[in-house]
């Protein structure tokens, strides 16, 4: 148990940290949902991030740092899937990724080159042609599309299904530690500036409190990815989604009631944050979708003792 | 960064195992069911000392001091096993964690040598004179009073809510000796010093687990005084700062659940209501776990654990409440006679937010420290 990083880590990461700099400002210009980060896309190609998962000095703990660091961006690109289940799967998979869960419209899939296609059961890999896929105008604050032609869909063995369920657990999760971070760290910055009745917001003990518990779930959520993308096990992947997504939904609240107004408006760049997250609820079933294989897999039977 | 164990450290959690399968009575979760009583001290006092002869009581302590000079994770790998266990140790856990190393830096060299071989044989227990019917979680507020008078201190005064006060040999005091918050002053207090009145107060916790103590011209040497006069300040915060992750309640929560769910799988009653509410205590108690796992390696790493160890702290209380709340709501027998091990739990989990300060101060400082709000106006 050590949580250090190693060197090789630490200088990937503050790479990654100095880049993530350079995209930390929203334009002023903008006042829509998704705000893509394609030169962000582009330095991560180019310096070949994409692909630290699958270099043994690194692994997928520091993907999942990664993607942590770069979620809380308020430009997105598809970087989770691309770091954390790419390398999982043992097959050429060209980025970006994107899941389509039961029909429903999903994040990136307008201009996804690989889609994971669960149906139920059943998780199966197509490349599709762009002609087949088509954007979609949603609230999520990420780039949304739709399939709107034939696939052709190879299923995965249930094996492989399995797979790449637990790595989009944990892609979600390493994701959602992001977005709340960044979400309470926005927070913070209003309430201690706004006052009221004299006094910044953040003075009042009804709102440190709160803020004070969105802080103690977020250092959980992100622990708990980290531990799943170090471990590759099912029940901690599902453990790190289920705790995320149910996180998510409070600490959403949260930081938007402690924003009131000034978080409503599209100047704020909180809404891609908090949006972004309430894209990442339903995946996988949502709550009840993880709750489901924590009990398979954390419950299976043992005193739960480390 | 590694989540894994290292081979020593993966035989020192087996060699407490065994030490626990060996050495815990076939009724030992009956006799756990009050973690002050009379019952409960005197088999703390034979467990400890068997404990102490296999080298497991104080192995972080410094080979000076009966310990082998072993790592923070020893020490807590030892906690998460004892308090796993429904806590064996008794009150003498407060020794090990943070009594022991306070003396062993602050303390006169005649208060270390007559304390410290007793905690490291598992032969004495100590309460923590700390809290008064005006000071709680406002501890510069309290009252009790040092008075020097030559080459003594008269002390008058009560405390409450004293945890195992009633077999305690010695008391961690802190009393007043001038004005202000600077003026507060510990003595380490023989608990038969004439002049001490204790009362046990019924609660819900078990039996024997808090007192009011009542002191009445009660005089101490000036030497009985640790540290400097009005060093409590100091000295109590290191020690605090010790004892935050101090309990891992989160392991003895997560082995309790885990004992409820399976009541529930037996009886083909673990369906969805309560697999949320599974999911929802099992990653709390995992939070807290890797939460407290990282003031651990902080420590390791040579770091004085800073607001993290509060939002740890809060991690854990967060997964002490889940827990109960599972077993009230899915498994309602075990707190009318069907498992003394999750009443036992139940009773003890109620305390996790309010000894050793409480989760709202832990709020606050998560607050001010780590999320670095403005301060609330005083």
């Amino acid at each position: 148990m050590d949580f250090t990083l190693t060197p090789d880590q630490a200088a990937v990461l503050d790479a990654i940290d100095r880049l993530g700099r350079q995209f930390e400002a929203k334009p002023t210009d903008f006042d829509g949902f998704a705000l893509e980060g394609n030169e962000l896309e582009t330095e991560l190609e180019d310096g070949g991030y994409f692909d630290i998962a699958a270099i043994p000095e690194m692994g997928p703990v520091t993907a999942a740092l990664a993607v942590e660091r770069l979620a809380r961006s308020p430009y997105t690109a598809e970087v989770a899937l691309s770091m954390l289940l790419r390398p999982q799967l043992g097959m050429d998979l060209p980025r970006p990724l994107a899941v389509v869960e039961n029909g429903r419209p999903g994040r990136f899939v307008d201009r996804a080159r690989t889609l994971l296609v669960i149906d139920g059961e059943t998780i199966g890999i197509a490349h599709p042609d762009a002609e087949d896929l088509e954007p979609v105008e949603s609230l999520y604050a990420y780039p949304m599309g739709r399939v709107t032609g034939a696939l052709s869909v190879q299923a995965l063995s249930a094996e492989q299904a399995d797979l790449a369920r637990t790595w989009i657990r944990v892609a979600c999760a390493a994701e959602i530690a992001g977005l709340m971070q960044a979400a309470i760290d926005a927070t913070v910055e209003h309430i201690s500036v706004r006052k009221q009745f004299g006094r910044a917001l953040g003075t009042f003990q009804a709102l440190r409190h709160r803020m004070a518990e969105c802080a103690v779930l977020a250092g959980g959520v992100r622990r708990l990815a980290l531990k799943a993308a170090w471990s590759g096990e099912p029940g901690d992947a599902a453990l790190a989604a289920f705790h995320a997504q149910d996180s998510a939904g409070k600490v959403n609240y949260d930081v938007h009631q402690m924003t009131g107004a000034m978080g409503m408006t599209l100047e704020m760049p909180l809404h891609l944050w908090t949006y972004r997250m309430k894209a990442l609820l339903s995946e996988l079933g949502g709550r009840g979708g993880q709750a489901a294989e924590v009990a398979r897999h954390c419950f299976a039977g043992g005193s739960g003792d480390e | 960064m590694d989540f894994d164990w290292t081979e020593e450290q993966r035989d020192f959690r087996a060699t407490v195992r065994a030490f626990l399968d060996d050495n815990l009575p076939p009724d030992w979760e009956e006799l756990a069911h009050g973690p002050g009583s009379a019952v409960q001290t005197t088999f703390s006092k034979q467990f400890c000392g068997a404990l102490a002869k296999a080298g497991l009581l104080v192995p972080h302590w410094p080979a000076r001091w009966g310990g082998r000079d072993a790592d923070p994770w020893a020490s807590f790998i030892l906690a998460e096993e004892m308090w796993a266990a429904g806590e064996p140790r008794g009150g003498q856990y407060m020794n090990v964690n943070w009594i022991g190393p306070t003396l062993m830096r602050f303390g006169s060299e005649e208060q270390q040598s007559r304390y410290i071989p007793p905690m490291a044989q598992g032969q004495t227990l100590w309460c923590q004179g700390f809290s008064e019917p005006e000071a709680g979680s406002d501890l510069a507020s309290l009252r009790t009073r040092a008075d020097q008078h030559g080459d003594v201190y008269r002390i008058n005064g009560q405390k409450i809510w004293t945890s195992y006060a009633g077999h305690a040999d010695t008391c961690f005091l802190l009393a007043r000796t001038s004005q202000g918050k600077g003026g507060i002053s510990i003595f380490l207090l023989p608990m038969d010093t004439p002049g001490i009145t204790v009362r046990q107060i019924p609660s819900i916790i078990g039996e024997g687990d808090i007192h009011e103590v009542f002191f009445d011209d009660v005089e101490v040497p000036a030497t009985a005084m640790l540290g400097e006069e009005g060093q409590a300040w100091t000295i109590v915060r290191e020690a605090l700062s010790l004892e935050r992750v101090g309990i891992p309640r989160f392991a003895l929560a997560s082995r309790m659940l885990h004992r409820a769910v399976e009541v529930l799988k037996r009886e083909n009653r673990f369906s969805h209501g309560a697999i949320d509410q599974a999911a929802r205590a099992h990653a709390a108690c995992e939070a807290a776990r890797l939460g407290s796992y990282n003031i651990i390696d902080q420590r390791c790493h040579g770091q004085i654990p800073g607001p993290e160890a509060s939002a740890a702290r809060f991690g854990t209380v967060n997964a002490e409440r889940l827990v109960a709340e599972f077993v009230v709501e899915h498994v309602p027998e075990a707190l009318a006679g069907g498992d003394a091990m999750l009443q036992a739990h139940h009773q003890r989990a109620i305390v996790a937010g309010i000894a050793s300060g409480a989760a709202e101060i832990q709020l606050n400082l998560i607050a001010t420290e780590l999320l670095e709000l403005p301060r609330e106006p005083r």
